[in-house]
């Protein structure tokens, strides 16, 4: 051990010493000032983002293994990060307004973070399940930190019992694998496999089981059922933190456990990995156009992103393209946040009190009172299409692209054809915004209107000028330790 | 069969079917009880396993402090002592059918696993050596300080989430006062 150990792990000490410190000097602040406590925990991520930045594009690992930090790593810390800020961005306002501001909210939420962070740069499967828990527990908390509303409550619960649930498939699956090999280390995991010491049946049952485990995390079908209850009965605030940060943590993990450490049983997991995606990818879009709710509408395409996200894993199975699929899903991940958040952000601002607002008619005459925002939600929802010149559709394009040359042509094909599907529920959103007549209700709210301006701004301009971004996802790779 | 074998699936037999009353049975009070037999049965399968210490950490964690905080926690809330409700929903069988696949596989599969085969060797180290060294592996920082530093971290943040879901909501006097 050396104080190098230590400063790999700096921004999620900084981020996890913040939170506890925040929990303590909340108290001193006066109910009704709470602003005062989201603006502190807006200061502590930001400081980890410029931890992070001063060392970003560091190798190494720590703790013997436990943690890696590779571009990988701080590319998607820097998401979890950005997603945080966001998430603080999109309560400021909300939570007062419904009457759930908490001091508790901004601590819970950076404990999430923390534990995503975590995620990001776990190389030891123990580490994998302890910022599993540590991103779970608040979470569940947070969805339902607006009880005693009952939709809150029901969500949470139902939350946390199938979240429990998929915890305790992925804690099976690491004792499974630890009898297959001995070991919870990544790196060691891959040495027994290769050294073929590995039990071969207990192996393949414990990568079974973190799948089953992990796709719950991401919302893969089939273990989606909790999806569109819980985005729908969380408060909106928390729903759209969740839909980005919960699930690039669980692709985080998913890449780097089966990159790192299962590589050489490849075609086991790829064939699964390519059957949940092609059923995630046409059940989250077919699912979707019956929706008339637009939170539950967002929480089916979140589903159905998770399979588009999850193609690249059978694509990664290929040695060739596995440096690539990460890349391309990288950007997704990226893309995807500002596009949400961009979405989620116009979804806040209809939402009036007690759940009003939701509906997808109540967005009816958007098009004429607010002109500015209803083109920033049309540039979302052809973002989430994949339509360009939008930041999705390139993150789209270059997916596809990865599948393509990892020859899994029927499913890049799936892909697209689920992509038109999705056009539709997407692009009633914008006629009904610009087509009906309506008086829509809408909030003006200083940080809302910034979050919708960023998220659009980047949707636009990254859409347009993908290059700089995507060299730096393309340069982000895994830290792989047998090459 | 060994004298051990006996006791290994009395104690197993024992643990299955505590388990089993614990989901099924109504009231929770009864459902507590059944799980403190439950967890005494893992103790004594920790002890058929040489695994001395971890048996007390389960009979002093596990039902010195879990179930009888369940226990605890029924008494306290006092509301819904008793389950009217059906223990089972329509889908059942679904479930039975999966769990039964699930498990036959998992037996299938451990079946082939070649240490299981044969009768275990017994544990050439010391008792006291090996937990000197579970002792020491917690604290050392080549070994598992972080997990164990961040399981603290993920124990704290529980808890803040657990009084927070707790505690009644903040400010409910004074919003009804304003009102």
């Amino acid at each position: 051990m050396n104080a190098g150990d230590f400063s790999t792990i700096l921004p999620l000490l900084l981020v996890t010493g913040w939170a506890c410190v925040l929990l303590l000097v909340d108290l001193f602040i006066p109910r009704g000032r709470k602003a005062i406590t989201a603006a502190l925990s807006a200061l502590g991520l930001l400081t980890a983002i410029a931890l992070l930045l001063s060392q970003f594009g560091l190798e190494r690992e720590a703790f013997k293994g436990m943690i890696v930090v590779d571009g990988f790593a701080s590319f998607l810390q820097m998401v979890f990060l950005l997603s945080g800020l966001f998430g603080i961005a999109l309560a400021y306002d909300y939570v007062r307004r419904q009457n759930i501001e908490r001091g508790e909210y901004y601590t819970l939420l950076l404990f999430t973070v923390a534990g995503m962070m975590l995620m990001a740069q776990a190389g030891d499967l123990i580490v994998v399940f302890l910022a599993l828990e540590m991103l779970s527990l608040p979470l569940y908390v947070l969805t339902g930190i607006a009880r005693p509303r009952p939709d809150s409550e029901e969500a949470a619960m139902k939350y946390f019992l199938l979240g429990a649930f998929a915890s305790g498939f992925v804690i099976y699956g690491v004792a499974l694998i630890y009898g297959a090999t001995a070991s919870t280390r990544l790196s060691e995991i891959v040495a027994v496999v290769q050294a073929g010491q590995a039990i071969g049946g207990l192996l393949l049952a414990g990568m079974a089981f973190i799948l089953v485990g992990l796709g719950f995390k991401v919302a893969a079908v089939p273990f989606h059922m909790w999806t569109p209850d819980v985005y729908q009965g969380a408060p909106t605030s928390v729903t759209a933190f969740m839909s980005v940060g919960a699930k690039a943590a669980g692709f985080a993990a998913l890449l780097r456990v089966f990159l790192v450490a299962f590589p050489d049983v490849a075609p086991a997991w790829a064939v699964v990995a390519m059957w949940v995606s092609a059923f995630t990818m046409a059940w989250g879009n077919v699912a979707a156009i019956a929706q008339t709710n637009i939170k539950r509408m967002l929480a089916y395409s979140s589903i159905a992103h998770a399979g588009y996200i999850l193609m690249a894993l059978p694509a990664a199975a290929d040695p060739a393209v596995a440096s690539d699929a990460v890349g391309a899903v990288l950007f997704y991940l990226l893309a995807y946040a500002f596009t949400n958040f961009g979405a989620w952000a116009v979804v806040l601002a209809l939402e009036k009190k007690d759940g009003q607002g939701l509906a997808i008619e109540d967005y009816a005459g958007l098009g004429a009172r607010r002109p500015a925002l209803a083109l920033a939600m049309a540039l979302f929802m052809l973002s989430l299409t994949g339509v360009p010149p939008t930041v999705g559709f390139v993150a789209k394009f270059y997916l596809f692209r990865t599948v393509l040359q990892a020859d899994l042509v029927w499913l890049a094909l799936v892909g697209v054809v689920t992509s038109l599907i999705s056009a539709y529920y997407y692009m009633r959103v914008v006629v009904v915004m610009y087509m009906r007549q309506g008086e829509p209700e809408v909030r003006s709210e200083g940080w809302l209107n910034a979050t919708v301006l960023l998220a659009g701004l980047a949707t636009f301009i990254f859409g347009l000028l993908p290059a700089p971004l995507m060299g730096l996802a393309a340069r982000a790779g895994l830290l792989t330790f047998l090459r | 069969m060994t004298l051990v074998q006996i006791l290994f699936l009395l104690f197993g037999l024992v643990t299955l079917l505590a388990s089993l009353m614990v989901v099924t049975s109504p009231k929770l009070v009864h459902a507590a009880f059944w799980l403190i037999l439950a967890l005494a049965g893992v103790a004594a399968l920790f002890i058929l396993l040489e695994a001395t210490f971890l048996a007390v950490v389960q009979v002093v964690v596990y039902i010195g402090a879990i179930a009888i905080l369940i226990i605890f926690a029924v008494m306290l809330t006092r509301r819904v002592m008793h389950d009217t409700g059906p223990q089972v929903n329509r889908s059942w069988w679904v479930a039975l059918l999966v769990s039964l696949v699930l498990f036959g596989g998992l037996v299938l599969m451990l079946a082939q696993v070649p240490a299981l085969a044969g009768t275990p060797a017994p544990l050439m180290v010391d008792q006291e050596t090996l937990l000197e060294d579970l002792g020491r592996a917690l604290v050392d920082a080549d070994r598992y300080v972080l997990p164990f530093e961040l399981a603290s971290v993920l124990l704290m943040a529980s808890m803040i989430g657990a009084i927070f879901v707790a505690r009644p909501p903040s400010g409910s006097e004074e919003r009804s006062g304003e009102r």
